[in-house]
């Protein structure tokens, strides 16, 4: 059943890149506990604006978990407090009335704070430029059945390919290591036929990339598994080392 | 090469396989420092040997140094790397959702506790006099094993051995099983019991080697020597 | 103005064969001299500018959203068609065009549908060499499973993500362009307004959401791929974001809107809890292959569903629809849906919902198997509300889901500005009244890989275009127009939010332009919305400035065009006075309550002229003639 909570807010506020920015706290009373987690930021934004205040920026688009677009650290825990869960689609009821909730952007070298609570990910997208693809041109394709793909593979590459480049797991991670988004993406076109002829220059120029952009290392600590929202496995890290290895013996 | 010396998955692997070689060395020092447990002769007659190898002896140490400041140095490219990596502005609320063990929390101060302690022991035992006044129990010279007989009977060492070994062994536990990871094997069937072996190792030998400190402080040359002296 | 729909001669299934060889070609040398600009980057976009990237040109492509892939597309949950016919059940690509056509209640383009017939089978060969990991049986073939309004298995899916798997193909198809430098990203921009000089699109003006910069960018041709307008609902499936503003503004310039009010309602979505909602969540309608929908046979019956037995149950779709039962296409099922609740039978809180059960289905099949197929939904499904969908029939209702109107396109996919070319969701051609169940991405797809390259050639072999520059007096006019409107809305500083405004709006186009419609009750919503419209740019509460990320301004920009674009729609539901595919107005139904359509009167597309914000558009028809899928009332009985 639903029910109103009273909730004390502290928000990382920022005006852009350059300023230095710093918490602000807000009262957010009469929350419908049914409200997602962003819905009841717009509810507080609603009443800033009509106080004359800034409303607190934050990165949203599709609001059912699967655009990637949202993200903060919610009392420390990127996307907040439930597991597999973005930002989006958690909701009011897993906090209780009378509760203070710190709300901080992504915080990372390779993520540059925006406004508040929103930060530049273009550094994925430069990844994935790097080599995140097959090398087919529109039309170069064979019929769909001349490639067999055993479904334990399928399946495995599914469950990499499902990463939606949130960059919790860089959020989470103690040295801000984008090693899970990197992997999840090597993994995928690694673990399919149609990604293996490039299998070797991909992962070389993913993780140049990924060094140059400036993001950490990987020390195994696995929290980047634990915050992904999509549940996308350390597995995949084991294989990008492997793939790495390999390649680097060949070349 | 140079690519792979300066990428960050390259230097991890140099760290995990240096990582892998020192722990073999530690496992192969336990098993010798067993033989403290058969008496003086036994651990003299070891120590007189590898004394006595030679260029072998050599190529151990060199290997052993270049391992260990190999280790270190790729570590802290990492370290120095990741520190910049997380940014300036750092998290005002830090609560980890995940698995990270406490061995793996204190990996960089177990790590430095570590290097510290080794500094030590080597000046204690492997760099010192092993025939000096230190050596001498009940007015005879017992060479290594009186030293460390010796030596131990100072409850402030026998601490410093102990903490030593705890943090070598919290760095075990968690290092072990993070050389398999990084080397690129992960299996939902064998990866939790390539865990439970990095536990055991670590615990195994942060235990091994503690007991030695322990034994030699509470024992008594009479009671403890199986060598009739 | 001039509908020249361009529409190949003869026979159906050769129209797009000889098409592709009368068109004229560019010189692969020269296509690189030709700038082709792309606003959108979802699958439509995504995939256009790959393509044409790979073929030489030029391309620059936009988004809104931090990154191309963050694109709605991306939310497509169950499948795409195609007909390869690889379940053996008699599909061809003839009987996707039958149905397609059928399916859109013979409102659609019978030469476009065959293309996309056509080419459908060409988009799964190309994004399975992409390695779109699509669901795979055990000897390592492809996975079919069927979808509403079909009685073929030819819907392709890669678990509940088809839609992203998809995008990210065409996503990282563009990426590898852009690394090779064919493909320029600009990202976080939205497109203010186009740019037409000599009568053809020139370039756009975008303004930088992170500076406010206000930004010219000049192109032999441009590419709207900026998806539907069902937002105008405020409350719809789509994401926040997803707005008419591109499609609006080309309108103004020029470009006929067609069909606006053939929006489609989704039957399974999870019914709306409060006001604070800010969007609707859709669970794919694959769930109806498993799950039984009804709702207790009595009035008010307020039992907790496990407690309703059998008898007392009434699976309305299946009573009423003996061939299709579950599986009747998306219209029939919402508007099913909304008839029982009306009755008030229906359950929940507001009583806008009904039953989605599973019972039958994991006693038959096991829970495991269920997992397997849903497992992502249902928890989904958990997290929003609460429930465990294993244990207790889902709460569904309709929602706004996907628009099949759009800005009218020849066969070539060119608007009637020569240069602006339309795709996917933008572009009104190929659903008619109604889209298919896994239509979408199909047509998205078909469209940016197989379509527009091919046709945008054409159009650059064929038109002289001067060299133009940013400099052009016509871009600094329309950069002068764009501050000042921005500027104008910044300075209202009045006592209402955007997103106050925008529910407002929402409310009555639901109310009354939802998924019944009357004439008493568009005239009203044609009254209200000028009203709401006036207050807004009188009232509207727009804080900070134009030069920083004001997500605020975005928002307002966008909700102003949904203002002006809501009387186009109220109009165009107004004057069909038929009901077909989504669009059902209450005086035409027959005896039974089905829609009725009315072909002597409305068998034809209409695209309204931009006449003055406040004045009624100028209506154009384009005849409908339907030649090979004969026009019957659709019966799904």
């Amino acid at each position: 059943m639903s029910k109103s909570i009273n909730l004390t807010l502290k928000v990382w506020r920022q005006k852009n890149s350059k300023t230095k920015g710093q918490f602000e706290t807000y009262a957010a009373n009469g929350i419908d506990t049914d409200c997602s987690f962003l819905e009841m930021l717009d509810v507080v934004n609603e009443r800033l604006t009509v106080e004359g205040k800034d409303p607190i920026a934050f990165d949203h688009d599709c609001r059912e978990g699967i655009c990637g677009m949202c993200g903060a650290v919610v009392n420390g825990q990127a996307h907040g407090p439930q597991r597999k869960t973005t930002l989006c689609q958690l909701h009011m009821r897993q906090f209780s009335d009378g509760d203070t909730i710190v709300i901080e952007p992504y915080r990372s070298r390779a993520l540059p704070v925006l406004k508040d609570l929103a930060v530049d990910r273009s550094a994925f997208d430069r990844i994935i430029q790097s080599g995140g693809y097959v090398s087919v041109k529109t039309g170069q394709a064979p019929d769909a059945h001349a490639i067999l793909v055993g479904k334990e593979y399928a399946d495995l590459a599914m469950d990499a390919a499902q990463c939606i480049g949130c960059a919790a797991c860089v959020a989470s991670c103690p040295n801000a290591s984008a090693m899970l988004f990197v992997s999840a993406k090597i993994s995928h076109l690694a673990l399919l036929p149609q990604g293996n002829p490039e299998r070797e220059t991909r992962v070389q120029e993913m993780v140049a990339q990924m060094d140059k952009e400036g993001f950490g290392n990987c020390s195994n600590e696995y929290e980047c598994e634990a915050a992904c929202p999509k549940g996308i496995s350390v597995s995949n890290i084991a294989r990008m080392n492997r793939e790495f290895l390999s390649a680097s013996r060949k070349k | 090469m140079a690519g792979y010396l300066s990428s960050s998955i390259g230097r991890k692997q140099i760290v995990a396989v240096t990582g892998l070689f020192l722990t073999l060395f530690l496992i192969m020092h336990l098993s010798g420092n067993f033989l403290i447990y058969k008496g003086p002769d036994a651990y003299n007659a070891y120590a007189e040997f590898l004394e006595h190898l030679g260029t072998i002896k050599i190529l151990a140490r060199v290997g052993l140094i270049v391992f260990f400041l190999t280790h270190i140095t790729f570590t802290a490219l990492l370290v120095i790397d990741n520190r910049k990596a997380r940014g300036a502005q750092g998290y005002a609320v830090s609560n980890s959702v995940g698995k990270r063990s406490l061995a793996t929390r204190l990996m960089p101060y177990t790590g430095t506790l570590v290097l510290a302690y080794l500094l030590f022991h080597l000046c204690d035992y492997t760099l010192a006099d092993h025939e000096s006044v230190r050596s001498l129990v009940n007015g005879q010279n017992l060479g290594l094993y009186g030293l460390v007989y010796n030596s131990f009977k100072n409850p402030l060492r026998v601490a410093f051995y102990v903490l030593g070994m705890i943090g070598i062994g919290l760095h075990l536990v968690h290092a072990v099983q993070s050389i398999v990871q990084t080397f690129g094997f992960n299996h939902p069937r064998y990866t939790p019991l390539v865990k439970k072996i990095s536990f055991v190792v670590g615990v195994g030998v942060a235990v091994g080697f503690a007991s030695i400190p322990f034994y030699m402080h509470f024992c008594t040359m009479s009671a403890c020597s199986l060598g009739g002296y | 103005m001039n509908l020249d729909s361009k529409i190949p001669s003869g026979p159906i299934g050769e129209k797009w064969t000889k098409h592709k060889f009368d068109m004229k070609l560019v010189n692969p040398a020269n296509r690189r001299k030709f700038e082709v600009i792309v606003v959108g980057t979802g699958l439509a976009g995504a995939s256009a500018a790959a393509s044409l990237g790979e073929m030489g040109y030029n391309v620059k492509a936009f988004c809104f959203q931090d990154s191309p892939r963050r694109a709605h597309s991306i939310a497509a949950q169950g499948g795409i068609n195609a007909a390869k016919n690889y379940a053996n059940d008699g599909d061809s690509i003839y009987r996707l065009f039958y149905d397609t056509v059928k399916g859109g209640d013979f409102r659609a383009r019978e030469a476009n549908v065959h293309r996309l017939a056509e080419v459908s089978v060409n988009i799964i060969d190309q994004c399975v060499a992409q390695g779109v990991p699509f669901a795979r049986e055990y000897g390592g073939l492809l996975d079919n499973r069927s979808f509403g309004g079909a009685q073929v298995s030819r819907t392709f899916y890669a678990k509940g993500q088809t839609g992203q798997q998809l995008l990210l193909g065409a996503y990282s198809a563009m990426m590898k362009e852009v690394a090779k430098g064919s493909v320029t990203l600009f990202t976080r921009r939205e497109m203010m307004e186009v740019v037409i000089i000599d009568g053809h699109a020139r370039g756009i003006v975008t303004r930088n959401l992170v500076t406010g910069e206000i930004e010219s960018h000049t192109a032999d041709a441009v590419l709207l791929a900026t998806g539907g307008y069902g937002n105008v609902f405020y409350l719809s499936t789509n994401a926040k974001g997803s707005n008419v503003t591109a499609a609006w503004r080309a309108h103004k310039k020029g470009a006929a809107f067609a069909n606006p009010c053939f929006t489609q309602i989704h039957p399974t979505c999870i019914p709306v809890h409060g006001d604070y909602q800010s969007k609707l969540t859709l669970m794919s309608e694959s769930l109806r292959n498993d799950g039984r929908v009804w709702v207790p046979r009595t009035n008010g019956d307020s039992r907790r569903p496990e407690l309703i037995p059998e008898s007392e149950r009434d699976y309305y779709l299946e009573n009423k629809y003996a061939s299709f039962g579950n599986l009747v296409p998306r219209d029939i099922a919402s508007r099913n849906a909304k008839i029982v609740c009306d009755d008030g039978r229906g359950v929940g809180s507001t009583g806008l919902a009904v039953y989605l059960d599973f019972k039958d289905s994991i006693n038959r099949l096991g829970k495991q198997a269920i997992e397997e197929r849903y497992g992502n939904l249902f928890e989904m499904y958990e997290r929003i509300t609460g429930e465990d969908p294993y244990a207790t029939p889902m709460q569904i209702y309709p929602a706004i889901h996907y628009t099949m109107g759009g800005l009218w396109v020849d066969y070539n996919l060119m608007s009637t500005i020569p240069g602006l070319h339309v795709l996917g969701e933008a572009n009104f051609s190929d659903h008619g009244a109604n889209r298919l169940g896994a239509s979408a991405l199909m047509q998205g797809l078909a469209d940016g890989y197989f379509v527009v390259p091919y046709t945008l050639g054409h159009y650059l072999a064929t038109t002289k275009l001067e060299k133009v520059s940013t400099d052009h007096p016509e871009f600094k006019k329309v950069e002068g127009d764009v501050r000042s409107r921005i500027n104008q809305l910044l300075s209202i500083k009045g006592g209402r939010t955007v997103d106050d405004f925008h529910r407002q709006l929402g409310l009555l186009m639901w109310d009354k332009c939802g998924m019944s419609r009357s004439e008493a009750g568009l005239k009203e919503a044609l009254a209200k919305i000028p009203e709401i419209r006036d207050e807004f740019w009188k009232n509207v509460n727009v804080l900070g400035g134009n030069d920083e990320f004001n997500q605020a301004l975005e928002k307002a920009g966008r909700v102003a065009d949904f203002l002006e674009f809501a009387e186009l729609f109220a109009q165009d539901a107004l004057h069909r006075n038929e009901s077909c595919g989504g669009h059902f107005r209450e005086e035409s139904q027959t005896p039974e309550g089905e829609a009725l359509r009315d072909d002597s009167n409305y068998c034809y597309v209409a695209a309204w002229e931009f006449n003055g914000v406040g004045k009624a558009g100028i209506l154009h028809k384009e005849n409908l003639e339907f030649e090979n899928v004969h026009l019957t009332q659709r019966s799904y009985k």
